[in-house]
């Protein structure tokens, strides 16, 4: 996986795969798309820089434990959720704005039910991306063990026999 | 009070899990923040508690039928009031007896979440969220499971785990067939639908069958007959404090579902004698299983387990009698059930710290040294068994007097039966335990006696027990204010019309029978927020008053002021907010499924 | 469309059962990721409009419809707007199916690390909780202890 051939295509695709589930992630409002998938999309982005460049990129790229990702978009969603209860709304009651002005003469259909979506967008990253790397962290020994020892263990089995190869099969589900 | 503030049952827990997440290594600061939470959910439903008011609020305004309804009314509500108290406790009993790496491997969020998941699945309204409830409940509770990772806990996680995914599988196809069938999945609306059905005697195909793929879902997690065999071995594996929790409210959970979906939407016309027979039959099968069960297995864990069984087997009991006094005493039950299973279970932790076993055979003579803890496992376990001064009495006692005033002879004496036999069990658990001989240690055995006893059980397991007995003996000896929540919840739930009353709005204006040609709608947030913007839904509805009729919410017709023209406030400061109904020209049109010409 | 949702929804429950009553957990959890599938599948299948037994005279064209806004569609551009609640359900069950999906994946990975086997007997063979046996045989772990 570290071919000169991914790396590059990969410093192509992470960015292109960001915007776009930046896109799917903002009209998910009225159309299909939100938070999850957006989610989704940007952890595909992070694996696939993970796949290309390493187990240890990643940690530059996120320099902490992705469950403050899961801490902070849950932090988000409460806070969007909770605040109606402040005005004596019921729970996660949106606040609508048609017409709110961004700027550029540009008016956009608005709700507050945005940043909901983007704390769930925070939580999917977090909860895939820590899923991901822990999983094949398992892998990843498992796969050295085996290489050592010559042993390999039950669920191992297809990953051992090449071990620079051990996390495609925990990423390569999400693509 | 504003019946949005219901929500918090379900929030404090989830932010308490959310604050503990990153804190996870500071343990102090965890049991602290979930101790809080915990008392102040017991603390905010008891207060909300009362006989006759249903608390409901709508998720987002979004009016009944079309969003989620939370009911807080006397059913739900003592549930989770007892449910706050139990995980209190056992919270406060594992401060003491988890060991730290277990504790700091995420048990405080997962316990939060879990009670969070827990208290929605009492509170919601709506069949798809109370899926996601026990989703939520189940995931933190697979967590739970396996914390700690003992060998013997993983492999019998897989039971409970498997089986309670293959339940949710069939949730979620029995959740589309309703859908499918009925065009809704609020409960309220589903009543509503149902009794107008089971009326005019035209109740869709399929419809018995899809009530008993939700039976098998919950009953699953209530341990009834046929599916309680994972019981028994899954939750003794864990930690005692996990085990008491799991046995105290996870259960209850499917057993509420039952009481409250059965008799408000399903127990109706020709599905209702057939679905009555199968409860009636699991729940007699359940209290013989679970009472031999009780008398048969060697450990104490076991055991206790066992009694976890009988208990939903009394309350499904009462539930498939469905009398209102019925339903009470198994509301009643369920409620000091969680209780006392849980003081059971933490009993039973400080009780193996003395004995250095749990195998009931090895014999213990607890009494000579340990009087104290004696007395307070005698009252939980006559709690259990249900003898008259404690809380388990009355329950049982009304369960049975309903089921013998309607006819329910046969099974009535098998209940009664299981009750005696219970008394059995409890004597035997006490009398090897507390009055039995010396245990006789073998010199293998010595060392890791004399480290368990040199082991102090710390303060916070005796004092989560007798919290626990406390509020167990309190229901026994001062019942009245018990009593009357869960006969107003029996008198609730034999009479759907009060529910769907509550929940879908007391007014139900004539509906027009040709639908109304609605205006022109432009968009989903177009429609002007009316009166109904500012009570969606009263914030007392009393259900006694109600009388039973179709109740369908048409939002006042409003001043179809000009949708066209949304409002665009000067200032975002200025902006209100909106309550997302329906568009009102929508809403005001009458349900396509009962007026499609 | 019915036939061919009924035909996947088949399939897929069919070859979970299969893998589900395997002894391999590996098996079983696909197994249990189908059904998974199987069940969304069929929410998809049963979405629409209700079909009421008072409902005679249906017509495949609505049968479809969104159910507040039912035939009266108060807009022609809304006129092919389906029932768009389904899609959340079933949107709903695969945020779950997968958390489910990460937890029972290294649910797999723990255990094959503690006991060395994913095969269903040999898990079997570990005792319950202690019992007379285990307590004469090893050192007995106090309550609350991880064994």
């Amino acid at each position: 996986m570290t071919s000169p051939l991914f790396k590059t295509a990969a410093r192509l695709i992470v960015p292109l795969t960001l915007l776009f589930a930046a896109y799917i992630a903002l009209r998910g409002h009225n159309s299909p798309g939100g938070g999850f998938i957006g989610g989704l999309m940007v952890s595909v982005a992070l694996i696939l820089y993970r796949l290309a460049h390493g187990r240890h990129a990643i940690l530059r790229l996120l320099p902490f434990h992705p469950r403050v990702l899961v801490a902070l978009g849950l932090g988000i969603a409460y806070a969007t959720a909770l605040i109606p209860l402040l005005f004596g709304r019921p729970l996660l009651t949106s606040l609508v704005i048609d017409g709110f002005y961004i700027g550029l003469g540009q008016r956009v259909h608005f709700a507050s039910a945005l940043f909901f979506d983007v704390g769930v967008l925070l939580v999917v990253v977090g909860v895939t991306v820590g899923m991901i790397q822990r999983l094949s962290e398992e892998v990843d020994a498992q796969a050295l063990r085996g290489r050592k020892t010559g042993a390999s263990a039950a669920l191992a089995d297809e990953s051992a026999s090449s071990p620079a190869a051990a996390p495609a099969p925990a990423g390569g589900d999400f693509k | 009070m504003n019946p949005s503030f219901v929500i918090l049952l379900v929030i404090i827990p989830a932010l308490a899990g959310l604050a503990c997440v990153p804190l996870v290594n500071r343990l102090g600061v965890c049991r602290i923040i979930g101790a809080l939470g915990f008392a102040l959910n017991l603390v905010l439903a008891l207060s909300l508690l009362s006989p006759d008011r249903a608390l409901v609020t709508q998720l987002g305004g979004w009016a009944a039928p079309y969003g989620i309804s939370l009911v807080f009314d006397a059913m739900s509500g003592v549930m989770v009031a007892a449910a706050s108290l139990v995980a209190l406790a056992c919270l406060v009993h594992a401060a003491g007896s988890l060991p730290d790496p277990a504790e700091r491997r995420y048990f405080h969020p997962l316990v939060n979440f879990m009670m969070a998941g827990v208290n929605l699945s009492f509170l919601t309204g709506d069949l798809f969220n109370l899926f996601v409830a026990f989703e939520v409940m189940l995931m933190a509770s697979y967590g739970l499971l396996v914390l700690g990772r003992g060998k013997a806990q993983l492999a019998q996680a897989y039971k409970y785990v498997l089986l309670n995914l293959v339940a949710s599988a069939v949730f979620v196809i029995a959740a589309g067939m309703v859908y499918g069938l009925l065009g809704t999945l609020n409960l309220a609306d589903m009543a509503r639908i149902t009794a107008e059905l089971a009326a005019r005697d035209a109740l869709p195909a399929g419809f018995t069958a899809v009530a008993v793929l939700l039976l098998f879902v919950f009953t699953l997690k209530a341990g009834v007959f046929p599916l309680w065999f994972w019981l028994p071995d899954t939750y003794p594996t864990c930690p005692i404090a996990i085990t008491a929790l799991f046995g105290g409210v996870l259960t209850k959970v499917g057993g509420y579902a039952v009481a409250r979906l059965f008799p408000l939407v399903f127990l109706v016309g020709d599905a209702g004698p057939v679905l009555q027979q199968i409860i009636l039959v699991g729940a007699v099968l359940t209290m013989a299983v679970g009472v031999f069960g009780a008398l048969a297995f060697r450990t104490l864990r076991r055991s206790l387990a066992m009694f976890i069984i009988i208990g939903v087997g009394y309350a499904l009991f009462g539930v498939a009698v469905a009398q209102p006094g019925a339903i009470a005493g198994s509301v009643f039950y369920m409620a000091q059930s969680m209780v006392v299973m849980a003081a059971a279970f933490l009993a039973c932790g400080l009780i193996e710290t003395h004995l250095t076993t749990d195998d009931l055979r090895d014999g213990g003579a607890l009494q000579k040294t340990h009087p104290w803890l004696g007395v307070l496992f005698l009252v939980v376990l006559l709690s259990i068994a249900g003898l008259p001064p404690t809380s388990g009495f009355y329950g049982k006692f009304a369960i049975i007097r309903d089921a013998l005033g309607a006819g329910f002879t046969w099974t009535a004496t098998v209940a009664i039966l299981a009750g005696a036999l219970s008394i059995l069990a409890v004597l035997r658990i006490w009398c090897s335990t507390f009055w039995g001989p010396e245990p006789a240690v073998l010199p293998r055995d010595a060392d890791a006696r004399a480290a368990a006893l040199a082991r102090v059980p710390s303060a916070s397991g005796y004092a989560a027990l007798v919290l626990l007995i406390t509020a167990s003996l309190g229901l026994g000896f001062l019942p009245q204010g018990m009593v009357s929540l869960a006969q107003s919840a029996g008198r609730q739930a034999t009479t759907p019309g009060a529910y769907v009353a509550a929940v879908m709005g007391p007014v139900a204006p004539a509906v027009p029978a040709v639908p109304v040609k609605p205006a022109k709608a432009t968009g989903t947030h177009a429609a002007p927020a009316d009166a109904s913007h500012d009570a969606p839904q009263p914030p007392k509805a009393h259900l006694e008053t109600h009388p039973k009729r179709p109740a369908r919410t048409a939002p006042t017709p409003a001043p179809a002021a000009d949708p066209a023209a949304p409002t665009v406030p000067a200032s975002p400061a200025a902006e209100e907010f909106h309550v997302r109904l329906p568009a009102t020209p929508l809403a005001a049109a009458p349900h396509p499924a009962e007026h499609r010409p | 469309m019915t036939f061919v949702m009924a035909v996947c929804v088949a399939a897929c429950v069919g070859v979970s059962v299969y893998l589900l009553l395997g002894r391999d957990l590996k098996g079983v959890a696909m197994g249990v990721f189908l059904l998974g599938h199987g069940a969304n599948l069929s929410i998809m299948a049963m979405s629409g409009s209700p079909v009421l037994p008072h409902d005679k005279g249906l017509s495949p064209s609505n049968l479809k419809a969104a159910p507040v806004l039912g035939k009266h569609v108060p807009d022609p551009a809304l006129a092919g707007m389906v029932d768009p609640l389904p899609q959340a359900l079933v949107l709903t069950a695969i945020v779950i199916g997968f958390a489910v999906m990460g937890f029972l994946l290294t649910l797999l990975i723990i255990t094959n690390r503690s006991t060395g086997t994913l095969v269903v007997d040999r898990l079997a063979d570990e005792p319950v909780c202690t019992t007379r046996t285990d307590t004469r045989s090893e050192p007995f772990q106090p309550a609350g202890a991880l064994s």
